[in-house]
């Protein structure tokens, strides 16, 4: 293959998986300490508009950050309450909080006498390195070529990846996705650590959805996210509940669907729309594969994920 | 003095609270909407009317009110039937879609001399079958493997969309009309195969659907299988030590789910559509149907009257354009809707209680009451 079209593959993979990391590393946390959350479209979506939103009135890209991160932290706890508190069906709440959040979305972005639909952004994530660093040959466009939040992502991941593995709340997490009633024995509040660990996960899926519109599609729409919400849910899966394959699974991810580019440019003929399921495949194919029935357990899978938890009382 | 209230599960709900919960989830939806319009300088009072009177304010208003219906009784059975046996079939999407695609296939395939009702009848099933198939690639997996079938049915929303693109939009294929040289769209099917129209654009469809929701209730509530489903459902185990075949059990509901949900699409295509058209299927009937047997708590009967209620929304919404209201609040209020009735399930089974207290501290109560 010819090095720059690969190098333009890598590139445009970082770009189109970056949106998709944070989300995923967020549903790690939450999964990780036993609630699954299928909101993730609906809250990538809200931090998409609300980060938006707050660019365009401030023309600052880091509040359009913070108020993407709040807005998907306040929007999930929606879903904690559900999960947690009320202790009711984790798959039917999460799939409700992506369709009010596809709702509010979609509503705030058309709302008003000047609706954001259709403008530009005021300001877009940019490279932060000179250019002369970006262009060495190789090195230079993989490590210096990324703007702001592709680093930040990086720093995520790793910050992710310490805190569950290597931490005391992080092994604190791992015990109540588990086991919670003997983490709850040992001394740690679940439904504190459970609504925490929620509530990072969707100011990290708020962050995600804000990539979209302030770095990779910097103008807005109904969804500027298109389906990353749910690639994100199954990379969870196929990153084995660990932060830093993450991050892979998503490059990968986002490799194929730069593929329609990079097969025109090396001028082989295959339909886009043939190219564009293939994620879809590849991910049913490794989850069968990979994940079924007791391989799921030894992977990572929290054992308590998706099981509400009531406290006995005392 | 603040002491935790005592919250404990209901053996058996009372019926009206039943009714009361999905009912006082479709109000507080409508007034947290009615807040939101308002906030952003909105009338509500005028959108919610714009919104009934479109809905229901005509003749034309009430047939397309039904005829939004129709799929969304059967995607509502679809995940109404496999949540109940705790098989979260979220592919109502993709099976509603695949289903369309073998309809249309079929359609387009028979000679247009084909008696109606033989062309009719060739095509609806065709739907259905093609939906259990498109189920049975996250059923057999599931059932035999283990495999989660929450992602493989998800997964397989997106498969079955491209899918259909390719087929109408990326391709030459049969389902492509060949005369559409401007803007690709789907061939028609031959018009014996199309469901006759009764009123307007409602057509005997609705009647299809509505019999597909009495039979399932029929089947689950007076049938030995239905009985057994109903036992697998409480519990596995149990369903086990009966000597009931659970993997059985959970694959035919499975297949069935997937192809009440293809029922769907084969009924657009026969129906309103008459081809393939990408843009009208691709619409989240499938996810609005999980919405709807949420509310009717998957009570195949109380579907019918949620479907028409969500039908109603979907119709609603390209009215509010015309007043300058985005057509998400209807998104909005659904998701809201669900997210309440999810919420008010927590209602259903459990009872909260204060807790009782020793008599000398009465004079708190009294307190904490006059407070």
């Amino acid at each position: 293959m010819n090095e720059s079209v690969l190098m333009l593959t890598i590139m445009a993979a970082i770009g189109l998986g970056t949106g998709i990391v944070f989300a995923t590393v967020g549903e790690i946390l939450a999964e990780r300490s036993g609630v699954l959350n299928l909101g993730v479209q609906g809250m990538m979506l809200v931090g998409a508009v609300m980060g938006f939103w707050a660019t365009f009135e401030t023309g600052s890209l880091w509040l359009g950050v913070l108020a993407a991160v709040v807005a998907g932290a306040a929007f999930s706890i929606i879903h904690a309450f559900n999960s947690v508190t009320l202790g009711v069906s984790q798959i039917v709440s999460g799939l409700a909080l992506t369709i009010f959040g596809a709702g509010l979305a979609a509503f705030i972005g058309r709302a008003g006498a000047n609706p954001l639909i259709g403008q530009p952004s005021r300001a877009v994530f940019q490279p932060i390195f000179p250019e002369g660093l970006a262009e060495l040959p190789i090195v230079g466009p993989l490590i210096f070529g990324h703007d702001a939040l592709v680093y930040l992502s990086w720093i995520v991941v790793a910050a992710a990846s310490f805190y569950l593995f290597r931490t005391r709340p992080g092994l604190t997490v791992r015990a109540v996705g588990e086991d919670p009633a003997s983490a709850e024995a040992a001394g740690v509040n679940v439904s504190t650590v459970r609504y925490v660990h929620v509530m990072v996960g969707g100011g990290l899926a708020g962050l995600g959805g804000a990539y979209f519109s302030l770095a990779l599609v910097p103008s807005w729409q109904d969804n500027p996210i298109t389906a990353a919400g749910w690639i994100a849910i199954a990379l969870v899966i196929l990153a084995s509940w660990r932060p830093w394959r993450a991050l892979w699974v998503a490059y990968l991810f986002g490799a194929a669907g730069r593929l329609n580019f990079t097969f025109q440019t090396l001028e082989i003929n295959v339909p886009a729309a043939l190219l564009a399921m293939l994620p879809f495949v590849l991910a049913i194919i490794a989850m069968i594969v990979l994940t079924s029935g007791k391989r799921a357990r030894l992977l990572g899978a929290p054992a308590a994920l998706g099981i509400p938890y009531y406290r006995e009382e005392r | 003095m603040t002491r935790r209230l005592i919250v404990e599960p209901r053996g058996l709900s009372p019926w009206w609270l039943k009714l009361l919960i999905p009912i006082g989830s479709v109000v507080a939806a409508l007034i947290l909407g009615a807040l939101f319009l308002a906030l952003t300088g909105n009338d509500w009072v005028e959108v919610y009317s714009k919104m009934v009177d479109a809905a229901f304010g005509s003749e034309r208003g009430i047939t397309e009110t039904l005829v939004s219906a129709t799929p969304l009784i059967l995607t509502g059975v679809a995940a109404a039937i496999a949540f109940k046996m705790l098989v979260w079939n979220i592919g109502g999407e993709g099976q509603l879609i695949f289903g369309a695609t073998t309809a249309a296939g079929v359609g387009i395939w028979l000679s247009s001399s084909t008696p109606p009702f033989v062309a009719i009848t060739a095509v609806v099933l065709a739907g259905a079958v093609g939906g259990a198939f498109w189920a049975s690639l996250s059923a057999v997996p599931k059932v035999y493997l283990g495999t989660n079938e929450i992602i493989t049915t998800l997964m397989l929303n997106f498969i079955a969309l491209n899918l259909m693109n390719y087929l109408v939009l990326g391709s030459f294929s049969p389902w492509r009309d060949p005369d559409a040289t401007q803007f690709p769209q789907g061939r028609p099917i031959i018009e014996n195969a199309l469901i006759p129209q009764f009123r307007l654009r409602l057509d005997w469809g609705l009647f299809i659907a509505i019999a597909v929701a009495i039979i399932a209730w029929f089947v689950i509530s007076k049938t030995r299988s239905g009985f057994e489903y109903r036992i697998v459902g409480d519990s596995f185990d149990a369903a086990r030590y009966a000597g009931i075949k659970v993997p059985q059990k959970v694959l035919g509901t499975f297949l069935a789910s997937g192809a009440a949900a293809g029922l769907a699409g084969s009924i657009l295509v026969a129906g309103i559509l008459g081809k393939m058209d990408p843009r009208s299927l691709d619409l989240g009937l499938g996810f609005i149907g999980i919405i709807v047997a949420a509310l009717a708590r998957l009570n195949p009967i109380a579907i019918i009257p949620v479907a028409i209620l969500m039908g109603a929304l979907n119709n609603a919404g390209p009215a509010l354009q015309s007043i300058g209201v985005p057509a998400a609040t209807v998104q909005i209020l659904q998701g809201a809707i669900l997210l309440f009735a999810v919420g008010g399930e927590f209602l259903i089974l459990n009872r909260i209680r204060r807790p009782e207290r020793p008599a000398e501290e009465a004079p708190a109560d009294v307190e904490v009451s006059a407070a």
